[in-house]
């Protein structure tokens, strides 16, 4: 029984239709609340770690241990006044922001989250193509970007843009490569292998141990995908201010902000759920959405230590280690998976 | 990026064509007030030029200002004033090694190194009450003795800094990404940073063997054994390296200096505090020192009265500032700024 | 002496290693201070505030003199102190003092001096100390 069934157990004295077109949109805003929750405990849990990690003590003045601070810091991004640039090119520059987090916050909804004990089945849509889905979701993003950085008429913000299309560009394709590896091998086991959900149920090993490489390469384009450090070239704020977002203000300044973040989460529940088993654990699968919020959080905190220890590489040779390097290791990754799962029959 | 420079940047693509510093945001007219000032008054413009290593500025000035007054320093001041300026250089590298990594996108390691040179402020805070701007010496000696309690620190610090700094170094050079920034990048030939006046580490960079301190020794830099690390690279690379080895001859000089610390007075006798502001100067000198950055040089004329006719300062930094703009032709954006930061510029000295 | 490349070692090694001393900081002790519930340490010899005793103080202006920023101005103030004949005392402008210390240093009779105090926050206009307040605690003076 799945979250939605639940919901509409409940609202069953409506009938079918308006039942079900009522749990879907129930089932929508616990997407977006849980979506938000979890960014605001992102950014809190990311300024407290940069805090203790650089001998300081981070936020703790607005609640108890600073808890309320990302409130604050909304309402305090809602209130400000909104400066629009002169010479702006109007549409573009206003829808950008909204590109870039709904996207995200699409993305969310093809996830299996797996069960947690009395609520069933978590996943809030089926799909039998959910991986397509999620990543052509993840690629409208960059245009967000793009729209950002003409829109605003701005000679930082046009390189931001630039530079974060260049690396997009760049590790989209070892990215891809190294989701296909998995999607080979599972189809050896499952008819419906592009659903994401059949690629972790039917697993014997995570995929991460039959393919490390993949894991590796899979793992670095999606930093590069968030662009937090080494690959933050759309802010790279030592030489161009704040890159895309520079003209940015307001709660369309946060939505970027909220964008990089979610895209973190994104990216960590991604990597556990297709290469570390994602809701399968050792102990029963009961309670399978906390192992998935587990290995996410792990992975997260992995990417904080990468963002805060590593300088920003410079662009030509960003797109060199993406063309140059992980995409022949990640073709060698797609020759292994055939070599398994023909040869070897995992 | 260290202070207010602005950069006025001809860009091909993402390949720099033509590039402009502007300067003078933070103009203080230190030269001019000086001759306005009593001989004592004017070190608090000292402090203020380099302020992130604010002994070796006031040591530049002393240099000078006491040959032109005849109050040379007793041998004690001169012990205290060497510990003194050369923890006041570990400061200032410390500011830049931090600076650096921000300025190549590093958010971490600028706190490890504030957290360092705080250490050394609380000493400098100990020994004379103020932490950054101190005007700690006074012509013809040292404002106040060093007593028990801050020797013991010193030595404390001496303890655990070593530590600390192979661990920024090594979270620096061990990164496969800072290597690929910083090797070969901003390459200064050795005569193009004679041609330019380039002076201080970034010339040791380049392989000149050239120290004030070996090759002009003031105060009892004769007296103390260290090494001037060089380098033939004369990339960003080298230039870090070099700074990094400075900082540890910096404490090699400083743990002799503990040793030979003798005792006596602390100021000249001739200089007590009467006597501050009627001090009268007749003559010209030129005095240089190696402050963090370079060579420093002070010229004093003084016309016979209680306040200095003219001062002049030669800026380090403004000299090696005046290499960007060759440095940085065809080169990336991203390395224009990887460049800046490696020649440590600190704005209050080059605008003055 | 040539300073020492660092050695070309396997590719990734060097980041990981980074990476993990940089976590390993994440169970040492905060070097920042909270600063108005917790004091942070001050050495002995820290010193901000400008004091003045008016008994000791003979009016010889030296410090009026020695200020470089001009912040010491003589004042005049109706007082009985026999050293005192001209009854000039000094007033501070903390707004402009930046703490040099000359003026304690030149005063012949020690009757200026600096104190520990440095919470001395005023508003704009009011950082003017005539010396009757410069004598006075900071608490009083806020009164």
């Amino acid at each position: 029984m799945s979250i939605l069934q639940w919901i509409y157990s409940v609202l069953s004295f409506l009938g079918h239709d308006v039942g079900y077109a009522l749990a879907y949109i129930i089932e929508s805003i616990i997407l977006l609340i849980f979506v938000s929750i979890s960014l605001i405990v992102m950014v809190y849990l990311f300024r407290k770690y940069m805090a203790r990690v650089q001998q300081r003590i981070g936020p703790n003045r607005v609640g108890k241990f600073g808890l309320l601070q990302l409130i604050a810091d909304a309402l305090k991004l809602a209130g400000k006044e909104v400066i629009f640039p002169k010479e702006r090119d109007d549409l573009p520059y206003k829808v950008a922001p909204f590109v870039v987090f709904f996207g995200l916050v699409l993305a969310f909804a093809f996830l299996p989250y797996g069960n947690l004990s009395i609520f069933g089945d978590l996943t809030i849509t089926y799909s039998d193509v959910s991986i397509i889905f999620i990543f052509a979701i993840l690629s409208i993003m960059p245009i967000g970007e793009v729209l950002a950085g003409i829109g605003s008429h701005n000679k930082y913000a046009l390189m931001g843009a630039l530079r974060s299309v260049a690396k997009d560009v760049s590790f989209e394709v070892p990215m891809m490569i190294s989701v296909l590896a998995i999607v080979m091998m599972a189809s050896a086991r499952t008819a419906t292998s592009l659903n994401l959900e059949s690629i972790v149920t039917t697993e014997i090993l995570p995929y991460g141990i039959l393919e490390p490489i993949g894991l590796f390469v899979f793992f670095i384009a999606m930093i590069a995908r968030a662009s937090y450090a080494p690959f933050d070239m759309g802010e790279s704020d030592s030489e161009l201010v704040s890159g895309y977002s520079t003209e940015y203000t307001g709660l369309r300044f946060g939505l970027f902000y909220m964008g990089l973040f979610g895209t973190i989460f994104l990216g960590s529940l991604l990597v556990s759920l297709l290469y570390l088993g994602g809701f399968n654990g050792p102990i029963s699968s009961q309670v399978g959405f906390i192992w998935l919020l587990v290995k996410g959080i792990v992975l997260v905190l992995i990417s904080f230590t990468v963002w805060l220890s590593m300088p920003r590489i410079r662009i030509d040779k960003l797109v060199n280690v993406g063309w140059k390097y992980l995409l022949p290791i990640s073709f060698i990754n797609l020759v292994l998976a055939g070599v398994l799962t023909l040869g070897l029959g995992w | 990026m260290h202070g207010v420079l602005r950069l006025k940047a001809k860009l091909d693509g993402e390949v720099i064509k033509e590039l402009e510093p502007v300067i003078g945001y933070l103009h203080r007219n230190a030269e001019k007030l000086c001759e306005m000032g009593f001989y004592c008054d004017n070190l608090i413009y000292f402090d203020r030029m380099d302020y992130v290593g604010a002994m070796n500025m006031e040591v530049g000035y002393l240099e000078a200002a006491e040959k032109i007054l005849g109050v040379p320093p007793p041998e004690r001041a001169k012990w205290i004033r060497v510990i003194m300026a050369e923890l006041s250089r570990l400061a200032a590298h410390l500011v830049w090694a931090g600076a650096y990594g921000l300025d190549l996108g590093m958010l971490t390691p600028f706190f490890y190194c504030f957290g360092e040179r705080e250490k050394i402020l609380t000493i400098f805070t100990e020994a004379c009450g103020s932490r950054q701007e101190t005007n700690y010496m006074s012509i013809g000696g040292v404002y106040q003795d060093f007593n028990e309690k801050i020797i013991e620190e010193i030595k404390d610090f001496l303890k655990t800094f070593p530590k600390r700094m192979e661990i920024i170094y090594n979270i620096y050079v061990k990164n496969d990404v800072f290597l690929s920034r910083t090797k070969g990048i901003g390459v200064l030939s050795r005569d193009l940073a004679i041609a330019y006046g380039v002076t201080g580490p970034m010339l040791r960079a380049s392989g000149v063997e050239y120290d004030v301190r070996k090759a002009e020794p003031y105060l009892v830099y004769d007296k103390v054994n260290f090494d001037i690390p060089i380098s033939h690279k004369g990339d960003n690379l080298a230039r870090f390296l070099v700074r990094f080895e400075e900082m540890r001859q910096s404490l090699k000089i400083i743990k002799q200096a503990l040793d030979k610390l003798p005792e006596g007075p602390y100021f000249n006798p001739k200089a007590k505090k009467s006597m501050m502001i009627r001090m009268r100067g007749d003559g010209e000198y030129y005095a240089r020192t190696e402050s963090s950055k370079g060579e420093f040089g002070v010229y004093i004329v003084g016309d016979g009265g209680v306040k200095p006719y003219r001062v002049r300062v030669r800026s380090p930094t403004f000299k090696n500032l005046s290499i960007l703009p060759v440095l940085s032709k065809d080169v990336m954006l991203a390395d224009m700024i990887a460049i800046s930061g490696s020649i440590d510029l600190v704005f209050g000295e080059i605008d003055r | 002496m040539e300073v020492k490349e660092p050695k070309k070692g396997i590719p990734l090694v060097g980041i990981i290693a980074g990476m993990i001393s940089v976590a390993s900081h994440l169970f040492k002790k905060p070097l920042t201070v909270q600063y108005p519930e917790q004091k942070p340490y001050e050495p002995e010899r820290f010193r901000f505030r400008i004091s003045l005793k008016l008994d000791d103080c003979v009016g010889c202006t030296l410090c009026e003199q020695v200020c470089p920023n001009g912040s010491i101005k003589m004042e005049k103030l109706e007082r009985e102190n026999p050293r005192n004949k001209r009854m000039l005392y000094p007033d501070v402008n903390f707004g402009t003092c930046t703490v040099c210390r000359n003026c304690e240093e030149i005063c012949p009779t020690t009757a200026i001096y600096l104190t520990h105090e440095f919470e001395t926050s005023r508003t704009r206009n009011s950082f003017l100390y005539s010396p009757v307040e410069l004598t006075m605690d900071e608490k009083e003076v806020k009164k």
